[in-house]
């Protein structure tokens, strides 16, 4: 069922994720919606390591035995393919991007590129653990109106049209997060060089 | 007005009858306005007993909320109605500036019915409707009557057709602002049965956001990205919409002498580069647009206009052999001047000359010969001799002549210039789109070629089924509001609803506007399956299936239809034969419309 091409996408965007630290080894998952399918990477693989072995192909709306190799947040991948235009997900564990997300209920880019590309990064909590309907619908919900979001304390959620772009949207969240976190180490005031900056806030 | 005016002026040439009727805001909501409220207004309005040409059938223009806000590019408007050339629902939209003013005379529609009994022209302003004798007018080109009736460019604005749609032509266009067009479909033919010649509109009204700071904020972000995108800023503006022939072409994926190669060796000659190096004078925007991709051009022999686009381009020369870019650039004008689609011109010229070559119609006509163009086309304008047959699109013609199969069209609208044996992507895009072959309802050419917003393999069918459909609706989106496709390249869905809530003061996300275009994507399939039309219609020309490209960068590629449209179909939440499921159309609020499913 996952041809070639899709599993090398799968496979380079898996090893790019875990060796630039966006992840632990087996942390996360990814995902993909073909047809009526969804292709998602099973329960415990790693990362850096995926083999086309390590897939399971499900239906969208449930109901097959597929779900019981597939990853545990399979439930909150189905309610983002649901409730969005997501064709593909990334779900991940930046380290920089979570310490923020314990003090912040948003996190807003202070450097150009991450104005430019994300404007605003919402942050959401969820009680219940992972894989939970609550997480799937507080998840799904808040991908309706950004293309990444944060999970308080947990990681992040991205979408796109294609593995590529939702990964770019990963890597750019942690380089605003880093810059963020050396800014407010450095302990400078910043200096604003953007017009209508406070309106990011309301994006 | 705060987005949507709330008015509809319903006029029936039959009665002389003109009455305005509030805009049903749930509808409005749902269907957004442009091409989605124009389609929802048409499913009333026009059943399948309707023939295009009949009085029954009805022109439907339509703005969106956003237009006329001063928000980049908000000037376009979008007409539907059902097509003479294809019997699909159709819609077609346009810029420069008559939609923004027809915003400005306080509705957000304009319905037309009926059949006057003479040529007449309606005249609308905020305080007064007419209805008006156009004696005088009929059998003037669009040129003529474009002065005749005092375009100022921001102040008053004519909306007409040519001979073409007086002498019901199936591929004629509605011309807007002299030379702008309502193109696909023959919406010019509709309006030339109805005997209406035109409709000039003098507005004066605001549509002022409801949110000030953040409609101002989203300007200031739109502009920013606009000037940022090296498409928007750079090379729309430098050389047109033609600066992707030599890329297309380069790929293997521009369609050759009517899709018999799909590389031209005269590209060069003819491309956007071409253009600006030999007969550019300046370039030139539409209403609060930046982007300025129009070109106004002059050849050597003191004729002068806009254009010509990429697809014209394409369609008089790669599609004709023709390399004679000053040839093309007057054949565009002529047929403006005349109210021509210029693709389906092109292509029929095209078809024409394949079936002389193979002997399937007796003319001395073979491929190159530019200096046939402008006679070709008078003859179909005026409907004389194998003009007549042209006049009914490529495919009537070449099936009068034995030879269907030798029409590049789908659903008898014909295929614009992306081959689709080198873009598999978008011969789903043909195969599926609602109004016809169509690159404007989910080109493929951004995440294709353009890597927009990434590259995808071009050549891969797997997955290529949801891409194509998240195109399709995100393009249903941008016709309704209504917005320019170019600014795609730079802003998003997300911009769009954060402009929307800001103009409206109504909250969108942007998968609220992605369910809209998704549920306006299912109503075009509803009229069309009421019409008769099945999943034998989602098809391709065989030559694109079966003969495989002969050299160049696509060689021995056929186009791999079958498993996408399976996919396509499942990713749709559609039954194998194409049917949306009727759980697909409750979620999407179409329940009304379940009738037709079932």
């Amino acid at each position: 069922m996952i041809d070639q091409r899709l599993y090398e996408e799968f496979r380079y965007i898996g090893r790019d994720i875990f060796v630039t630290g966006l992840t632990s080894s087996h942390g996360g998952n990814m995902s993909v919606r073909v047809g009526n399918k969804i292709i998602i990477k099973r329960r415990g693989a790693q990362f850096g390591q995926l083999k086309p072995t390590d897939f399971v192909v499900t239906s969208f709306q449930g109901k097959d035995s597929g779900i019981i190799r597939a990853s545990t947040e399979l439930i909150v991948h189905r309610a983002i393919y649901e409730k969005t235009s997501a064709l593909a997900i990334i779900h991940c564990h930046p380290r920089t991007a979570i310490t923020l997300s314990l003090s912040r209920d948003e996190i807003i880019p202070i450097d150009n590129e991450g104005s430019y590309l994300l404007r605003k990064i919402p942050v959401v909590t969820v009680e219940m653990a992972s894989g939970s309907m609550e997480m799937a619908n507080i998840v799904s919900e808040a991908l309706r109106g950004y293309k990444i979001i944060m999970q308080r304390g947990h990681g992040c959620f991205s979408i796109g049209q294609t593995l590529e772009e939702a990964y770019h949207w990963v890597s750019t969240l942690e380089e605003v997060s880093d810059i963020i976190l050396e800014h407010k180490l450095l302990g400078e005031p910043l200096i604003e060089y953007r017009k209508h900056s406070e309106s990011y806030k309301n994006w | 007005m705060e987005g949507w005016a709330g008015k509809i002026l319903d006029i029936d040439l039959t009665s002389s009858s003109i009455n305005t009727v509030p805009l049903d805001m749930k509808m409005a909501r749902l269907f957004l306005g442009g091409r989605g409220l124009g389609g929802r207004l048409l499913w009333d309005l026009v059943g399948p007993n309707v023939k295009p040409l009949d009085p029954d059938n009805v022109l439907i223009f339509s703005t969106g909320p956003v237009t006329a806000s001063s928000i980049q590019t908000s000037n376009r408007f979008n007409v539907s109605t059902k097509s003479p050339l294809t019997g699909t629902l159709l819609h077609a939209n346009s810029g420069g500036w008559w939609g923004m003013q027809f915003k400005r005379t306080g509705y957000d529609v304009l319905i037309v019915r009926g059949k006057a009994d003479k040529p007449v022209l309606i005249t609308i302003t905020p305080e007064d409707v007419k209805i008006e004798d156009a004696g005088h007018l009929w059998g003037k080109t669009v040129f003529e009557t474009t002065e005749t009736l005092g375009q100022n460019r921001n102040k008053r604005n004519v909306l007409c057709i040519g001979p073409a749609g007086e002498n019901l032509v199936r591929i004629a266009a509605i011309m807007n602002d002299k030379e702008r067009a309502l193109a696909r479909g023959g919406p010019g033919a509709v309006m030339g049965s109805k005997n209406l010649k035109a409709i000039v509109v003098e507005g004066q009204e605001r549509n002022r956001p409801a949110d000030k700071e953040q409609f101002k904020f989203m300007q200031y972000e739109t502009r920013k990205l606009l000037k940022a995108n090296p498409i928007t800023s750079q090379a729309f503006p430098e050389f047109g919409t033609a600066v992707v022939l030599n890329v297309v072409n380069e790929i293997g994926a521009l369609p050759t002498r009517n899709f018999q190669q799909t590389q031209f060796e005269h590209a060069e000659k003819i491309s956007g580069e071409a253009i600006a190096d030999k007969i550019l004078v300046k370039n030139q925007a539409c209403w609060a647009c930046p982007i300025t991709c129009t070109r106004i051009t002059k050849t050597s022999s003191g004729k002068e206009g806009e254009g010509p686009e990429y697809e014209t381009t394409w369609a008089f020369g790669a599609q004709c052999g023709v390399d004679d870019l000053e040839l093309i650039a007057e054949t565009n004008y002529l047929c403006n001047d005349f109210g021509l689609d210029t693709i389906s011109m092109g292509s029929t010229i095209g078809c024409a000359m394949e079936l002389a070559e193979k002997g399937f119609i007796d003319a001395d006509l073979r491929f190159g010969q530019g200096e046939k163009l402008h006679d070709l086309i008078r003859d179909t304008v005026f409907r004389r001799g194998l003009g007549d047959d042209m006049a009914e699109g490529s495919y009537r013609m070449a099936a009068k002549y034995g030879a269907p199969e030798l029409s590049m069209s789908v659903k008898n609208l014909e295929m614009p210039a992306y081959d689709p044996r080198g873009m598999q992507g978008q011969g789903l895009v043909y195969a599926t789109s609602n109004r016809g072959a169509c690159h404007e309802t989910g080109n493929m050419l951004g995440p294709e070629v353009l890597a927009l917003p990434r590259l995808i393999d071009r050549f891969a069918t797997q997955g290529k089924a949801g891409i194509v459909s998240v195109h399709q609706d995100s393009a249903a989106v941008i016709d309704s509001l209504v917005y320019c496709k170019f600014v795609d390249p730079a802003i998003g869905v997300d911009f769009f609803a954060r402009t929307l809530t800001a103009v409206s003061g109504i909250y969108f996300t942007a998968d609220d506007l992605m369910k809209a275009g998704e549920r306006i994507w299912n109503l075009e399939r509803l009229y069309n399956l009421r019409e008769g039309f099945t999943s034998v219609d989602d098809n391709l020309p065989d030559r694109l299936l079966n003969e495989p490209v002969a050299e160049g960068p696509s060689k021995g590629f056929t186009s791999k239809l079958a498993p996408m449209l399976e996919e396509y179909y499942q990713f749709r939440g559609w039954d194998e034969n194409g049917v949306p499921r009727p759980e697909k159309l409750k979620d999407l609020g179409l329940a009304d419309l379940l009738d037709v499913t079932t």
